[in-house]
């Protein structure tokens, strides 16, 4: 009977087309705007992405990674002096303004590394050198950087290239791929000691320092002891992530915004999707009550119009995703709009569409099981 | 009475009542009706419309409720039973045969013409194969792939037939199965009808209201104002064996 169910779904093509595009439209918009929404508070920890620490230690006022409160250059040593702490490097992050070849500024974002270790270099380097960093006025910037801050060259900046920062020349001594900043700014990396020569003087530079438990410490372990020996704020680094995360979350209206549309996409997708199959079985009644007539239990004819309704239900969420996949590959190459599709996200809105299309199919379950047979006799 | 030289009763109904809606608004449609019809036979039920023709075959044939009374086919007893198996009843021994047809109009009559054998459980390959023999039988080879829409009026009705006949009901039940078709037409599916109802194991049961087909039946139960007024044969003899 199920085959029959399908055919008279599908052979009323204008409903069938009505119920598919609406749901692919549906899957789209809730799949697209989640990940472009995931995306942009990904972006929001790209610190967290491009330095890779265990614990991070902050001012005690510090709530998320782009609001960092400047510490004494002397905390470094409080922090190592900490027993269960097994290193820490300070760390300089400032945006500064890069001076363009045609005149105009680009504000870019300066790290300053620790000069003997490099922690929290580049995830990866294209080209150059890392150890070049060390040279005077040396910089190594993202592939970002190049694109922006070559704007009125002839050819895009490369190795040996320079241009000015904050009124001094920085040479580029290597090009690294980072994850790219919620505020769009491109990476640029020196040592600590380069970057606060780059950077206009202040009472204190430092910006947070980097840590790593000694053996035999937890991460809670080291943080507490580190918030109890320092009085500054020790954050393990997936704690930073959500704390970042929900600071945005709860500071600003983009979540408002993104659930908007989330909540909309739904509500269009229940809209269609349900008044397009109420009406298809409202046109079918007729038969529908022939079929009653026949000996059709509400089981049966329950099961066919589920049947249907889960079918368009797949061919919607199929298309929907692979049209997003689509999207989300170019938005990741480019590196914009912001994109992330963790597998929650489609799993989640595939439970979404299999809900509208149950609601959907509800409405004319309820209708179906309400048809008397003798109908069928009535003019 | 003798009941040796009549053949046994398919449909025996007694002192049915069916009234529609309630206090000021109630429609008494069955008053109390005593109707029988015999296996192997083409039984006609007339009379003018309003009458309550529709409503008397919508209780035999299990798809209305009725308040009282008493209604045994082949056996079975649906003032007695439960919604479920009145349902199952209805699945196995009755065939449907509309005044409108009431074929779906995207589903081939191949596929049309096997709903009711799905219904019983037949596989797809089963009930399609028994379909074609049946659309075969009516008068209708190579139209199976068609659709309902592509046949004339008199084809469709062939195929509604061949739907109501494909599981082998022993109750067969028509609703003004000609008033949708020309004179001609209508003759060529009572001619049909009549041959169906040459089963011994079956009963066909027509409502009409068109007197130029009475002349098919093997007996007219000639009903007004919610009862059974007469029962004759088509010599006009009544009928004492009710
Ligand atoms: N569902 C219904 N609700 C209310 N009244 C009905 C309903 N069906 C039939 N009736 C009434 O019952 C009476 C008998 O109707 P029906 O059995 O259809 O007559 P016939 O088929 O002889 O024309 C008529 O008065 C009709 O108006
Ligand atoms: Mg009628």
């Amino acid at each position: 009977m199920y085959h029959l169910a399908l055919k008279m779904l599908l052979g009323d093509r204008a409903k069938y087309l009505m119920l598919v595009g609406g749901l692919t439209f549906a899957t789209m918009l809730m799949t697209q705007q989640c990940g472009v929404f995931f995306g942009l508070l990904k972006w929001t920890t790209s610190h967290l992405s491009n330095m890779r620490a265990k614990l991070w230690v902050v001012d005690r006022k510090v709530e998320q990674a782009n609001e960092l409160k400047a510490l004494r250059d002397t905390d470094v040593n409080r922090v190592r002096s900490v027993a269960g702490v097994a290193w820490a490097v300070p760390v300089y992050v400032g945006v500064q303004s890069a001076k363009l070849a045609d005149g105009n500024f680009k504000p870019v974002m300066l790290v300053g590394l620790d000069n003997a270790t490099l922690i929290g270099q580049p995830p990866l380097l294209l080209r150059g050198r890392l150890e070049a960093i060390r040279l005077p006025n040396s910089v190594i910037v993202d592939e970002l950087a190049v694109r922006r801050l070559s704007a009125g060259r002839a050819k895009p900046l490369d190795l040996g290239d320079t241009f000015e920062l904050n009124d001094r020349e920085a040479r580029i001594v290597g090009i690294c791929r980072a994850d790219k900043h919620f505020f769009g700014y491109p990476y640029v990396y020196s040592t600590y000691t380069q970057a606060v020569q780059f950077a206009p003087r202040q009472r204190k530079m430092l910006s947070l320092i980097l840590a790593e438990p000694a053996p035999g410490y937890s991460l809670a372990s080291a943080a507490a002891a580190i918030e109890a020996g320092t009085g500054m704020k020790a954050y393990a680094e997936e704690e930073l992530f959500w704390s970042t995360i929900w600071w945005y979350f709860r500071n600003t209206g983009i979540p408002v915004a993104f659930i908007s549309t989330i909540l909309l996409g739904f509500i269009v997708g229940m809209v269609i999707s349900g008044q397009t199959f109420y009406a298809f079985v409202h046109e079918n009644l007729r038969h529908l009550g022939a079929l009653k007539a026949m000996g059709a239990s509400n089981g049966l004819l329950t099961c066919m119009l589920l049947v249907q309704a889960f079918t368009v239900g797949f061919i919607g969420y199929g298309m929907g995703a692979l049209l997003v996949v689509g999207f989300g590959r170019t938005a990741v190459t480019r590196g914009e709009p912001p994109f992330m599709f963790p597998w929650q996200l489609p799993a989640a809105t595939f439970a979404l569409v299999m809900s509208i299309c149950m609601l959907s199919a509800l409405m004319g379950i309820r209708k179906v099981w309400k048809i008397e047979p003798a109908i069928v006799f009535r003019g | 009475m003798s009941t040796t030289t009549v053949a046994p009763l398919a449909v025996h109904v007694r002192a049915v009542t069916k009234t529609f809606g309630q206090g000021e608004a109630a429609v008494p449609a069955l008053k109390g009706v005593d109707f029988n019809a015999r296996q192997g036979e083409l039984l006609m039920i007339v009379g003018p419309s309003g009458c309550g023709k529709t409503t008397l075959l919508s209780v035999i044939a299990g798809t209305l409720n009725f308040d009282g009374g008493e209604i045994e086919v082949f056996g079975s007893s649906l003032h007695a039973m439960k919604p479920r198996h009145v349902t199952e009843f209805r699945k196995r021994n009755v065939g449907f045969i509309f005044q409108q047809f009431n074929l779906i109009p995207t589903l081939t009559c191949i596929e049309n013409v096997s709903v009711p054998l799905l219904i019983n459980g037949a596989s797809r390959r089963v009930a399609e194969q028994k379909a074609e023999a049946m659309l075969d039988q009516m008068g209708l080879p190579g139209r199976g792939h068609d659709r309902p829409a592509n046949l004339s009026g008199g084809q469709q009705q062939r195929v509604a037939i061949a739907r109501a006949l494909v599981h082998e009901p022993r109750l067969i039940i028509c609703d003004e199965p000609t008033s949708a078709l020309d004179k001609d037409t209508g003759s060529h599916i009572m001619d049909l009808l009549r041959d169906v109802a040459r089963h011994p194991d079956r009963s066909v049961i027509v409502v009409t209201h068109d007197n130029r087909i009475f002349k098919y039946a093997d007996r007219l139960t000639e009903m007004e104002d919610g009862r059974v007024q007469r029962v004759h044969d088509q010599a006009g003899n009544p009928d004492f064996s009710e």
